[in-house]
């Protein structure tokens, strides 16, 4: 069983949960104190010793089940037929099998006493026999459970069975009683060939589990956001909030790591007072960071709408980093979305500003008349502590840029951070505006992948407002 | 202290905790292996509680201690009375004349004194804190350690290493071992990020908000006088209001107060009117409550 537990904490690391040695002794030790009899004991153990946090319980609980065998799908019947609740035909059965001393296969003996779990391991003896190493696409899953079967020696366990009831039959039982075991046996043997069925098949889910997990990972956030479908998209989001994670914790470590100041002298002198009036001991006031204040501006039309998205999701879960945040969307005319966020959960919110905002998302994308909107109605509200984070591919489709707006609002806020989701090549070509706007920015990234924005945005946390 | 899982569930149930077979699991691994739990989850469903009733089943005394920011060592640990030795030694200020009377020296009459160190640096000027009386007692104790993320990153690596050897230091007195491993219990709302030290060091418990045939159970228990028809009553409702996307959905806790307030009023079933008149036991924002009321239909759909 360690070998197998092992196996899994291997791929409970491969789905990217933190897991130390010490961990995985623990649970060995732990899962030896409990043992294996009742499922959800083992699965609580395994949890309680592996997981630590408790987001991971999601994915631990689907690696788990394609893990252990899991009883209760195999029905009623034959749940009952593993289990000890039928002491009373188990009984005779032991009683027979200690009284004739038979020399039996050691299957029939396992069939005969042993729990789900030894039945299980003997399964996976078999398969390793039978190479399911090699197992790839689900029509295989009857040719190898077919070829695991084939290891085990099912005429020998038959004829044990025979000799079993010749036993029993000679002990004087009555034919109602023999019928009553012969069936137990035969459930017992039928739930055995079912579960090398079930233990193919999730062989086969955990593969793909395996292949999937790591295509989310490796392959999507290196992928142009404009080119995801609508279901990577939804895989998406959980990167983007591990992301957010991530920089939230990293923000936290750094913060603590301070140890500059002025003297708290309030403090300082009222620990003194336990020594005598001597100032033992030190406190220095904590310094208040300035938050930044965040202005998101997002181009909403067809072709940036994933970066958009995403942006927002990220800027959203990281809200307490910064001292406000305020969204505003636009293709031509300019909205503000975020009311929005205040009212709706994050997720819903930023379906809300993509699609119901006030404004005309079929039309064409006009940067131009977007900031000169918002510089006339939006300037009043802007100071030294805002920094802009803009997000589009300043494609003007021809229209007037109007370029002097932008270096209005730039006067009258900290910075201007530009995301292009468009490849650095494209920009100043054809209709895109770029270069008459990047002057007016403090940074101008090309922000096509996940990892990029990521990239941006953990600048931003980190260093932006530090510099002053 | 228990020789089953089953043992510690009928345990618990008996001293009227409800454990459900993870949390029986973690507590009956925590008995056996010596190791701290870290307890997770929303406010109000029974973390500390936990505590204090695994202090009552093993009959151990319970050390509390209450983290918040700010809390260091000299409050969690042990904290020397320096008033009381000043008193002391102006007290003995003769004593120690007639010590020094005849020291030929001043590096003799400093020897002398230096040799008088211990009557000042006894247990007797020190006062134990939560941990350091853990770890004195003298019979096995149930520490608490409450709320661990409000305390600060320092004081947690401190705890890490005070729970991994169950023995400080105290350099004028030298190092104090556990004469019982403590059994450890602490607490956190996720306000911050635990370190990884901590964590790895702990069983972890997460606990949520228990399902309806838990809650309905724990109702009973708690509030043994209630109508059985009101108690499914409050579990539905409670339980379709937690769906509701509140900012602080309620707790346990929280639905124990609703039902027993319910039972006051002589309830026999909700009514819609009864329901608005006493949300403020169990939604305790405003926006909440208005979103609540908005639903009311919703909540009390299957409540009858």
């Amino acid at each position: 069983m360690e070998e197998r537990i092992l196996e899994f904490i291997g791929d409970l690391r491969r789905a990217e949960l933190r897991i130390s040695t010490a961990e995985a002794l623990d649970a060995l030790s732990a899962s030896a104190e409990v043992g294996l009899l009742d499922r959800e004991t083992f699965k609580s153990t395994l949890a309680a010793t592996l997981v630590k946090e408790a987001r991971d319980l999601e994915t631990f609980d689907r690696i788990f089940n394609l893990y252990f065998l899991d009883l209760e799908a195999l029905g009623e019947g034959l749940k009952k037929a593993l289990g000890p609740e039928d002491p009373k035909v188990q009984d005779q059965l032991d009683q027979v099998l200690d009284a004739e001393n038979m020399d039996l296969d050691e299957l029939t003996e396992l069939l005969m006493r042993g729990q789900g779990s030894e039945m299980e391991m003997a399964i996976r003896g078999g398969a390793q026999g039978a190479g399911l190493e090699r197992l790839m696409y689900f029509l295989q899953v009857g040719y190898f459970s077919r070829r695991i079967s084939d290891q085990f020696d099912w005429s020998a366990i038959e004829r044990d069975i025979e000799k079993i009831m010749q036993a029993l039959e000679a002990k004087g039982l009555d034919p109602g009683q023999l019928a009553r075991i012969r069936n137990y046996l035969e459930l017992r043997l039928e739930a055995f060939r079912r579960m090398i069925r079930q233990h193919v098949q999730r062989e086969l889910e955990r593969r793909a589990y395996r292949a999937g997990e790591q295509l989310t990972r490796e392959v999507l956030s290196e992928k142009p956001l404009f080119a995801l479908t609508p279901d990577e998209v939804a895989q998406m989001k959980s990167v983007v909030a591990k992301l957010a994670r991530r920089i939230k914790d990293a923000l936290a470590l750094r913060r603590r790591q301070e140890q500059k100041g002025r003297i708290d002298s309030r403090k300082t002198i009222r620990k003194s007072l336990q020594y005598g009036g001597v100032p033992m001991e030190v406190f220095l006031k904590q310094r208040h960071r300035e938050k930044p204040r965040l202005i998101t501006v997002c181009d909403v039309s067809d072709s940036v709408r994933n970066a958009s998205r995403f942006m927002l999701q990220l800027v959203w879960s990281l809200q307490e980093c910064f001292s406000r945040v305020r969204s505003y969307v636009f293709v031509s005319e300019i909205a503000e979305v975020t009311q929005g966020f205040n009212n709706y959960p994050v997720e819903r919110a930023i379906e809300w500003a993509l699609k119901g905002a006030p404004v005309d998302y079929h039309c064409r994308s006009d940067f131009g008349y977007a900031f000169s909107r918002f510089a006339t109605t939006e300037l009043e509200s802007l100071d030294k502590k805002t920094t802009i984070l803009m997000l589009g591919d300043a494609r003007n489709n021809y229209n007037d840029p109007q370029a002097w707006a932008l270096r209005l609002i730039r006067e009258r806020v900290k910075g201007i951070i530009w995301l292009n989701p468009e490849g650095q090549w494209g920009w100043g070509i054809g209709d895109s505006v770029m270069p008459l706007y990047a002057p007016s920015c403090d940074i101008v990234r090309e922000c096509r992948t996940i990892g990029q924005l990521g990239e941006v945005v953990d600048n931003l946390v980190h260093s932006w407002w530090r510099r002053g | 202290m228990f020789e089953s899982v089953e043992e510690v569930q009928q345990r618990f149930k008996d001293a009227r905790y409800i454990a459900n077979r993870r949390i029986s699991t973690v507590v009956f691994l925590a008995a056996r292996m010596g190791r701290p739990v870290l307890i997770e989850g929303p406010a109000g469903v029974g973390k500390t509680e936990l505590a204090k009733t695994l202090s009552d089943v093993t009959g151990r005394g319970l050390i509390r201690l209450q983290c918040y920011e700010g809390l260091d060592e000299g409050k969690a640990l042990y904290e020397w009375k320096y008033a009381k030795q000043l008193l002391y030694t102006q007290l003995l200020r003769e004593r120690i004349g007639e010590l020094i009377a005849d020291a030929p020296s001043l590096p003799e009459a400093v020897s002398r004194i230096a040799g008088q160190d211990d009557a000042f640096f006894s247990y007797r000027f020190l006062s134990p804190r939560p941990l350091l009386q853990a770890i004195r007692a003298d019979d096995p104790v149930v520490l608490l350690v409450d709320e661990i993320d409000k305390a600060e990153p320092e004081f947690e690596a401190f705890l890490l290493e005070v729970l991994s050897d169950f023995q400080v230091s105290i350099p004028e007195l030298g190092t104090v071992k556990a004469k019982h491993i403590p059994l450890v219990v602490l607490t956190s709302n996720n306000a911050r990020e635990l370190s990884d030290g901590l964590k790895r060091r702990c069983l972890h418990l997460f606990i949520d908000f228990p399902n309806p045939v838990d809650e309905l159970a724990i109702i009973h228990l708690k509030v043994p006088e209630i109508p059985a028809s009101l108690a499914k009553a409050v579990v539905a409702a409670v339980q379709k209001i937690r769906g509701l996307e509140l900012r602080k959905p309620p707790s346990v806790s929280e639905s124990i107060d609703w039902a027993r307030s319910l039972v006051i009023l002589n309830a026999k079933e909700l009514d819609p009117s009864l329901v608005e008149a006493t949300l403020t036991m169990l939604v305790k924002y405003e926006k909440d409550i208005e979103r609540v009321k908005g639903a009311l239909d919703k909540v009390l759909a299957e409540t009858k």
